[in-house]
C-alpha cells in the first residue's frame, strides 16, 4: 500500500463527496418558490446615486424587484425588456427596482451608462437582501403586489410579454 | 407490450453485464483464457440487448405509444418527426437509456478488437468496464426506467423542452458528448486492469492512448457543438458561460488532454506510470461527476434536467468509484512503477511536458473549485453565491496563455538535452512571428493585454506547428528528389499520428483566438425599429421590413424580416424570430447569425410587436467567431488521424510519435 497516494486521494475525494452530498438538502429552485404568497421581506437600501429606498414605503402599489449583476449574461438579455416594461408600467404606478448582486457599484454605474437605465438600482450591502429573498443566482425577478406579498418569482431572464402578463394578472 | 419487451431487453443486458463482470475479473485473476471468452460473449449480448431496447423506444416514440412512460413524458402528436427521434435524449430517463446503449456498443467493440491481445489484462479491463455497465443497466431497469407502463394511457403528451426543438444541432451535440463521456469507461477500465494485473508496458499504454483518443475527439467535438448550439439558440451572443454543466464536460477534457501528453513521456522515458494511470482514472471519474451535476438537480443551470431521485444513487456510485479508484491506486501503484526511472537530468522537452501536465491539472482544479464552491459556501455559511464569469476568466486566462506558450515550446524542442544556444536557434523564428503578430494587432489599434498576448503566443505556437509539419516533408523531398505531392503524401501517411497531433494543436489555436477575439472585441447594439426604418450598425445597414407569421404543428412563430446591407451591397434578409410553443407559456427566440470569416452579425429579437409593426433587437458584432467552430472541426479531424492505426501492422511496431 502506497500511503502517500492513499492520503492524497482521500484528501481530494472525501471533501468533494461531502460537499456534493450537502447539496441535496438545498435545492435552490425548489426552496425559493416557497416565497410566493409570503410577505416580501422589507429592506432599506441606498441606490447607486445615493438615495435611500425602503420597500415598506412603496406599499399600496406593485413593485418589481430584479436581482442582477454586470457579469451575468442572462441579465443582459432581459435588460432592455425590463427598461421597456418599467416605462410602460410607470403610468400605472408600478415601481421597478434593481438590486445589484455580488458586484461592484462602480461597474454597475458604467454598465448602466452604456446599456441604459429606467429605474434605480440598489446596492445590497453584504448581500443581506439577496439572502432574505433566497436568491440562488442572477437574474431573479420578484413581483410584489400592492399588499406587499410576493405574487410571482421568475428565475432567469424575463421578457416583455412575461412581465406584462404577470403584472396584469396580479391582484 | 413495448413496456414489457423493452424492460426484458434491459434485464437481459443487466444479466449479461453481471456475468461478464464476474467472468472477466475471474479470468483476469486466474489468467484463464476460456473464462475470458465468456466475458467477451457477454459484452456482445449486452450490445445486442441494449440496441434492441433503443430500437423499441424509438418505435414507441415514433408511433406515439403513450402507454410507455417516457413517451408520455416527452412525446407529442404535434412534434415533427426529427424532433420525435431526438427526444430520446431530451429528458433524463431516455438519456440514461442512450448511455447504456452506447456503453454496450463500446463494450462489444472493445471485446472484439482486443480478442487476440493481452488476454489476462484485457479480461480484467472487460470485467471492470462491464461492472460499470451493471450500474447503468441497473438504473435503466430500476429508478430511471423509461419503459414503465402508464395507466390510464394519455391521449397526447407535452413534447420535449422547446429549447431542444429549436435547432438542428440538438441532433448531434448530445450524442457526441455522450460518446465522449461513455467512451471514457474503456480507458478507465484499462487503467484499472493495468493496476490489477501489475502490467503497464509500452504496448498496453499505446492501446490506452488510442482508446482515449476516440472519446476525447468526441468530447472535444461535443463541447464545441454545445457552444455552437448555445450561440445559435440561447440568444445571449456567447458560446461559453462557465455554466456548471459546461464545466462538467470541460473537466474530463482537461485531464484527458493531460493524459494524452503524459502517456508520451511514460512511453518514451518509462516513468510517471502512476501519474499517467491516475489521470486516466480521474478522466472517467470526472465524467461521472459531470453526469451527476447534470442529472442530480444539485446545480442550477440552463442545461440541468429536472430534479429526480436519481441524484443520491448517482452520488453513491460516484463515491464508490472515487474511493475504489483511490484504494486500487494506492494498493497497486508500486507494482507498475519501475524501481528506478531513467534519469538523465532536466531535458527541456520533458520539462515542458511536465509543466503542461501541471497546467492542465491546475486548470481542472480551478474549474472544479469554481463549480463546487457555491455549494461549499452554502453548506458552511448558508449563503448562496454565484462565482460567475469574473472568477473563471481571471483564473483560467493566465493558465490558458501558459498552455499556448508550451504548445509552441514542447513540439519545437527535440527529446534529450539541448544547449541554450540551440534552443534559442530553434525558437527564434517562431518567437519573431509572435512579436510581428502583436505588432500588427497594435497597428490595427487593438488594445487589451490578455487578448494581444493570446494572439502573439498563438502566432508563436502556430509558427512552430507549421514548421514541424513542413520540415519532414522538406527533408524527404530533398533526400529522395520526388515530386512535392509525392513527398507530402508519403510523409503525411507515414506520420499520421504526429500530423494528427499538429492538426489538433492548430484547432485549439483557432478556438483560443476566436474565443478571445469574440469576447474582447464584441460590440453590442440594442436597437428598436419601426417598419421600414433603417439603422447603421458598424459597417452594416439594417432595414426592418416588417413581420411575418409562421404556423407549424407544434409552434407559432413571429419573424422579423431584416434586410442587411454592407457598404451599399445587399447581403441577405435575416429573420430572427420569436417562437410560441403551443404547450409552453413563454416565447422563445431564435437569433439569426450572419457569419463571415472575419466577423458575425448576430441578431436576437427581444420583442416583436405585430400590431404596431415595431421590433426590438439585441444586435452584436462579434469578430472571428467562426474560427471557433472551424477549430472544433480541426480537432476532430486531428484526433481521427491520430487514432487510425499505422499501416505497418501490429501495435508493437508503431513508433512513438510526439504531438
Amino acid at each position: 500500500m502506497n500511503w502517500k497516494v492513499l492520503g492524497a486521494g482521500v484528501v481530494v475525494t472525501v471533501p468533494l463527496l461531502a460537499i456534493l452530498a450537502s447539496g441535496f438538502g438545498l435545492n435552490p429552485r425548489v426552496e425559493s418558490n416557497a416565497l410566493e404568497g409570503q410577505a416580501a421581506p422589507n429592506f432599506e437600501l441606498e441606490t447607486l446615486e445615493g438615495d435611500r429606498v425602503a420597500l415598506s414605503e412603496l406599499r399600496g402599489k406593485p413593485v418589481v424587484i430584479n436581482f442582477w449583476a454586470t457579469w451575468c449574461q442572462p441579465c443582459l438579455i432581459e435588460h432592455q425588456a425590463l427598461i421597456r416594461s418599467a416605462q410602460r408600467f410607470a403610468p400605472a404606478g408600478v415601481t421597478f427596482l434593481g438590486v445589484l448582486y455580488n458586484d461592484e457599484p462602480a461597474e454597475a454605474v458604467r454598465y448602466l451608462k452604456k446599456k441604459g437605465a429606467a429605474y434605480p438600482t440598489l446596492i445590497d450591502v453584504n448581500g443581506r437582501t439577496a439572502i432574505d429573498y433566497g436568491v440562488a443566482g442572477v437574474p431573479e425577478t420578484f413581483f410584489i403586489n400592492a399588499e406587499g406579498t410576493i405574487a410571482y418569482k421568475a428565475t432567469g431572464p424575463v421578457n416583455d410579454e412575461m412581465v406584462s402578463s404577470i403584472l396584469r394578472g396580479m391582484p | 407490450m413495448i413496456s414489457l419487451l423493452g424492460r426484458t431487453c434491459i434485464l437481459v443486458a443487466l444479466t449479461a453485464c453481471s456475468v461478464g463482470m464476474v467472468t472477466g475479473m475471474v479470468a483476469g485473476k486466474r489468467q484463464d483464457i476460456d473464462m475470458g471468452k465468456w466475458s467477451r460473449w457477454m459484452a456482445y449480448v449486452c450490445a445486442i440487448a441494449t440496441t434492441a431496447s433503443i430500437g423499441m423506444m424509438e418505435y414507441a416514440l415514433l408511433t406515439h405509444d403513450f402507454s410507455v412512460a417516457y413517451v408520455a413524458e416527452v412525446g407529442s402528436l404535434d412534434t415533427p418527426t426529427w424532433v420525435t427521434i431526438v427526444s430520446l435524449w431530451s429528458s433524463l430517463n431516455g438519456s440514461i437509456l442512450l448511455w447504456s446503449w452506447m456503453l454496450g456498443l463500446f463494450l462489444a467493440g472493445f471485446a472484439y478488437l482486443t480478442r487476440n491481445q493481452h488476454q489476462a489484462t484485457t479480461s480484467w479491463a472487460l470485467g471492470v468496464a462491464m461492472g460499470i455497465g451493471v450500474f447503468f443497466c441497473f438504473l435503466v431497469a430500476g429508478i430511471a426506467n423509461p419503459f414503465e407502463a402508464v395507466s390510464p394511457i394519455p391521449t397526447d403528451g407535452p413534447g420535449p423542452n422547446p429549447l431542444l426543438q429549436n435547432h438542428i444541432l440538438m441532433v448531434v451535440h448530445p450524442p457526441s458528448l455522450y460518446l465522449g463521456f461513455v467512451g471514457m469507461t474503456i480507458p478507465f477500465a484499462m487503467g484499472c486492469a493495468a493496476l490489477l494485473s501489475g502490467r503497464l508496458d509500452g504496448a498496453w499504454l499505446r492501446h490506452m492512448r488510442r482508446w482515449m483518443l476516440v472519446p476525447w475527439g468526441f468530447l472535444s467535438l461535443g463541447i464545441v457543438l454545445g457552444g455552437w448550439w448555445s450561440y445559435e439558440v440561447l440568444g445571449w451572443g456567447g458560446w461559453w458561460a462557465w455554466d456548471p454543466v459546461e464545466n462538467a464536460s470541460f473537466l474530463p477534457w482537461l485531464t484527458g488532454t493531460a493524459f494524452l501528453h503524459s502517456a508520451m513521456i511514460t512511453q518514451r522515458r518509462n516513468k510517471l506510470q502512476g501519474w499517467t494511470v491516475s489521470l486516466i482514472m480521474a478522466t472517467f471519474l470526472l465524467t461521472i461527476l459531470g453526469t451527476f451535476m447534470t442529472r442530480s438537480g444539485v446545480f442550477n443551470s440552463v442545461h440541468s434536467f429536472t430534479q429526480s431521485s436519481i441524484g443520491p444513487v448517482f452520488l453513491a456510485f460516484l463515491g464508490a468509484c472515487l474511493l475504489g479508484s483511490v484504494l486500487l491506486l494506492a494498493a497497486r501503484v508500486d507494482k507498475i512503477q519501475p524501481d528506478q526511472a531513467t534519469d538523465d537530468g532536466a531535458a527541456p522537452k520533458e520539462t515542458s511536458f511536465l509543466l503542461n501536465n501541471l497546467l492542465f491539472t491546475g486548470f481542472m482544479f480551478t474549474v472544479l473549485i469554481g463549480t463546487v464552491y457555491p455549494l461549499l459556501n452554502e453548506a458552511i455559511t448558508g449563503k448562496q453565491i454565484s462565482v460567475g464569469q469574473p472568477y473563471f476568466d481571471k483564473m483560467t486566462g493566465p493558465i490558458g496563455l501558459a498552455i499556448i506558450f508550451l504548445m509552441g515550446v514542447g513540439p519545437a524542442l527535440p527529446w534529450g538535452r539541448v544547449s541554450l544556444r540551440r534552443g534559442f536557434q530553434i525558437l527564434a523564428f517562431p518567437l519573431a512571428s509572435g512579436i510581428v503578430i502583436v505588432g500588427i494587432c497594435l497597428g490595427m489599434k487593438l488594445r487589451g493585454g490578455m487578448a494581444l498576448a493570446t494572439f502573439g503566443l498563438s502566432g508563436f505556437a502556430l509558427a512552430v506547428t507549421l514548421k514541424e509539419m513542413a520540415s519532414p516533408i522538406l527533408a524527404f523531398h530533398q533526400a529522395n528528389g520526388k515530386t512535392w505531392l509525392h513527398s507530402i503524401s508519403t510523409v503525411f501517411i507515414q506520420s499520421r499520428r504526429r500530423y494528427g497531433g499538429h492538426i489538433v494543436h492548430i484547432g485549439i489555436l483557432c478556438i483560443a483566438v476566436g474565443h478571445v477575439a469574440g469576447t474582447r472585441y464584441t460590440t453590442a447594439h440594442p436597437l428598436t425599429f419601426s417598419a421600414g426604418e433603417s439603422k447603421e450598425v458598424g459597417s452594416y445597414t439594417l432595414t426592418f421590413k416588417g413581420t411575418e407569421k409562421q404556423i407549424e404543428s407544434h409552434r407559432r412563430s413571429v419573424l422579423a424580416n431584416v434586410l442587411v446591407h454592407q457598404n451599399g451591397k445587399e447581403l441577405a434578409v435575416v429573420q430572427p424570430r420569436l417562437n410560441h410553443y403551443i404547450k409552453m407559456n413563454q416565447p422563445i427566440g431564435t437569433p439569426q447569425v450572419l457569419s463571415t470569416l472575419t466577423e458575425d452579425l448576430y441578431l436576437n429579437a427581444v420583442n416583436i410587436d405585430e400590431a404596431a409593426n415595431v421590433a426590438s433587437f439585441d444586435i452584436y458584432i462579434k469578430p472571428l467567431i467562426w474560427w471557433i467552430w472551424f477549430g472544433g472541426g480541426l480537432m476532430l479531424l486531428g484526433s481521427i488521424l491520430a487514432f487510425i492505426p499505422s499501416r505497418r501492422g501490429t501495435d508493437g511496431q508503431e513508433t512513438v510519435e510526439a504531438a
